[in-house]
């Protein structure tokens, strides 16, 4: 089943003095239920293809489906709307709201989709409890390690429902061990709950753990590969 | 939620807030106690403009009011009074007798207004008895007792004991001479009170002008001063043919005081809210800018732009008020203090005598300020926010994420 289709889509920056080709041309479908990485060297433009894909960006041409709808046509509040119902994010680091708890971090996502109270508390718990930190849930960002900040933005990301999780270097400022285990959890999740997980990364070991791995350069996809 | 967040937000760069709420906090509260020193100023004005002469409500009959005349006397005028004495609110009242008169010593004549009084009743309406400087105030019962003001002895050159003539018309026309021997002097703080009324038993009136009792001015006193506007409009109905009046109708200037007065303290207030402002809205800008990031974060999550406003609004309000609420509380106690003592300004006596002001000045604010104070802060706030919410709604989430 198709989740997410991309037609001939190039994001082109040209508030630049010389104008930024930063994704060419691309032609991409991903399936429900991937756990797909998108790979490549600094600046060949993994960030601007996952923006696109999540709606935080604008195509300047071409054509994103996802979930069946046509979001290169919506507008920035379409686009807010979209994001917080379709799609879980998971940033390189510094994810959480500082002043906010493990807890509430996972209950303001749910918050802001206007879920009662006591549904956001219970489903923050169990979704906290799912990434192995349920004793960590009153913990405020700062107290908590590297990788336990990562597993946090994991569950709020499931905790939103999304469609699919999109993550952007995920493990780039993890030592390895941790880099290891937000992997083994991603893959858990993505085979207990057949959540789609699609993110990018130049990190090898990160690499041999994806299912598909999606090589570009300069924009470009150089090479799509089905792993097993 | 997003309150915790607020709240959350303003003590994460505790040193810079707790300077804009030290800001506030000292500009509310010197601001507060100056409306204080005001307002009390304006209050001992009114004050002691009552207690002296005014009462809280007159009676007369309308055509003294115009003309002055002896013979404009209150119709049945002893039936008003106990009428009035049946009222619970009235604390005092007094029937008097005012008559212009030339007043001589052997040396010099001055104007002044004759105040016939029964002194027991007078003593519960005004305050004169407590001001007597020399002799006293019709305690015995020797005949022909004259109480006068320290600034018309003077210009009469009589003292204590001395005796000065009265000249004055009478129901006919014709001129009554009466000698009185000064009994009391009294000193107020208006010396144009002091130079321009007398008092004498109004006993003796009736006698030099071969009347039974009569009465130009019924004036009283309330159990408190609140109760006035019930009691004169209940009086106003009860006696539609007399002059009814209460203290801002009898005192005109005092009045465009009072209705100004409130209006001036909040413009002065909105003044230093709005210097404070700026200091506000340079804070929140800081830490807007600080958190390009997380904001953009919030908005790549999905947090719609009209939240992300409020969220900084909020916190605006939440930063002012914790200064705001410290400075009503920290204005509200140096109010409490002074005023426990008062300011003594007897320094400066001899200037404020002329507009009636005591010499020590209490310190107040009523209550409402309060209220109505709290809700321009938060006005302010919501001035000082825009600005800095509008930068953070701008952000692109794509390119606010990608700052460091
Ligand atoms: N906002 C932007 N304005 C101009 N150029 C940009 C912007 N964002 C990215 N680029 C450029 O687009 C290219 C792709 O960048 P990016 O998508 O961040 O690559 P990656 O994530 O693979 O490092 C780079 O050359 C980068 O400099
Ligand atoms: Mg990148």
């Amino acid at each position: 089943m198709k989740l997410i289709e991309l037609y001939s889509v190039t994001k082109i920056y040209d508030e630049t003095i010389v104008p930024v080709k930063a994704v060419d041309n691309v032609d991409l479908q991903i399936d429900k239920g991937e756990f797909t990485a998108i790979v490549g060297p600094s600046g060949s433009g993994k960030t601007t293809l996952l923006n696109l894909i999540s709606g935080l960006d604008q195509p300047t041409s071409g054509k994103i489906v996802v979930d069946g709808t046509d979001i290169s046509t919506y507008n920035e509040d379409e686009l807010i709307n979209f994001r917080l119902h379709h799609i879980g994010f998971v940033f390189q680091a510094y994810n959480l709201i500082p002043v906010f708890t493990a807890k509430e971090n996972v209950e303001f996502i749910m918050l802001l989709q206007n879920i009662s109270k006591s549904e956001r508390e219970k489903r923050a718990i169990d979704f906290l409890d799912a990434v192995g930190l349920k004793d960590r849930i009153n913990n405020f960002p700062t107290e908590l390690s590297g990788g336990q900040q990562q597993r946090v933005a994991v569950a709020r990301a499931l905790a939103s429902t999304p469609s699919f999780v999109l993550a952007d270097e995920p493990t780039a400022n993890l030592d390895s061990v941790s880099a290891e285990s937000l992997l083994d959890l991603m893959e858990k999740l993505n085979k207990e709950h057949n959540m789609t997980f699609i993110f990018s990364t130049h990190d090898e070991k990160v690499i041999r753990r994806a299912h598909r791995v999606i090589q570009l350069r300069d924009g470009k996809i150089e090479k799509d590969v089905l792993m097993n | 939620m997003l309150f915790i967040l607020a709240w959350r937000n303003i003590w994460r760069n505790k040193k810079r807030s707790l300077i804009v709420i030290a800001a506030i906090t000292a500009g509310l509260s010197c601001g507060l106690f100056a409306s204080a020193v005001m307002y009390g100023m304006y209050d001992s004005l009114i004050n002691t403009t009552i207690d002296r002469e005014l009462g809280h409500i007159q009676i007369h009959s309308p055509k003294f009011e115009d003309e002055k005349i002896i013979t404009d006397t209150i119709p049945d005028f002893q039936s008003v009074v106990s009428n009035i004495k049946n009222i619970s609110e009235v604390s005092g009242i007094s029937s008097r007798v005012i008559i212009e008169a030339m007043c001589s010593s052997p040396t010099s004549s001055r104007g002044v207004k004759i105040t016939g009084i029964i002194p027991d009743e007078e003593k519960k309406v005004t305050s004169i008895h407590n001001q007597i400087i020399e002799g006293n105030y019709f305690e015995s019962n020797i005949p022909s007792q004259i109480v006068i003001g320290k600034k018309l002895a003077d210009n009469l050159d009589v003292k204590l004991k001395s005796k000065i003539v009265l000249s004055f018309q009478d129901f006919d026309g014709n001129i009554v001479y009466a000698a009185f021997r000064v009994s009391g002097i009294f000193k107020t703080e208006s010396s144009i009170y002091d130079q321009s009324v007398v008092f004498i038993n109004q006993r003796e009136l009736f006698e030099l002008l071969n009347q039974s009792a009569f009465s130009h001015e019924i004036v009283l006193r309330l159990k408190s001063f609140q109760q006035v506007d019930s009691v004169f409009a209940k009086l106003s109905k009860s006696y539609p043919l007399l002059s009814v009046k209460d203290w801002k109708l009898l005192s005109p200037e005092i009045k465009i005081y009072y209705d100004i007065l409130d209006i001036q303290l909040y413009f002065f207030m909105g003044i230093i809210l709005f210097a404070l402002l700026f200091g506000i809205t340079n804070t929140m800008l800081m830490s807007v800018i600080e958190r390009i990031r997380e904001i953009g974060i919030l908005i790549a999550l999905g947090m719609k732009r009209s939240r992300i406003f409020v969220m900084i609004i909020l916190e605006t309000i939440a930063l002012s008020l914790v200064g705001g609420i410290a400075g009503l509380i920290f204005g509200a106690i140096i109010i409490a203090i002074v005023s426990s003592t008062g300011i003594n300004l007897s320094a400066f006596t001899e200037g404020l005598s002329q507009f009636s002001i005591s010499t020590v000045l209490y310190p107040v604010l009523p209550l409402t300020f309060y209220p109505i104070l709290t809700l321009m802060i938060i006005l302010s706030a919501i001035i000082a926010a825009i600005y800095p919410a509008i930068k953070a709604i701008k952000l692109k989430p794509a390119t606010a994420i990608r700052t460091y």
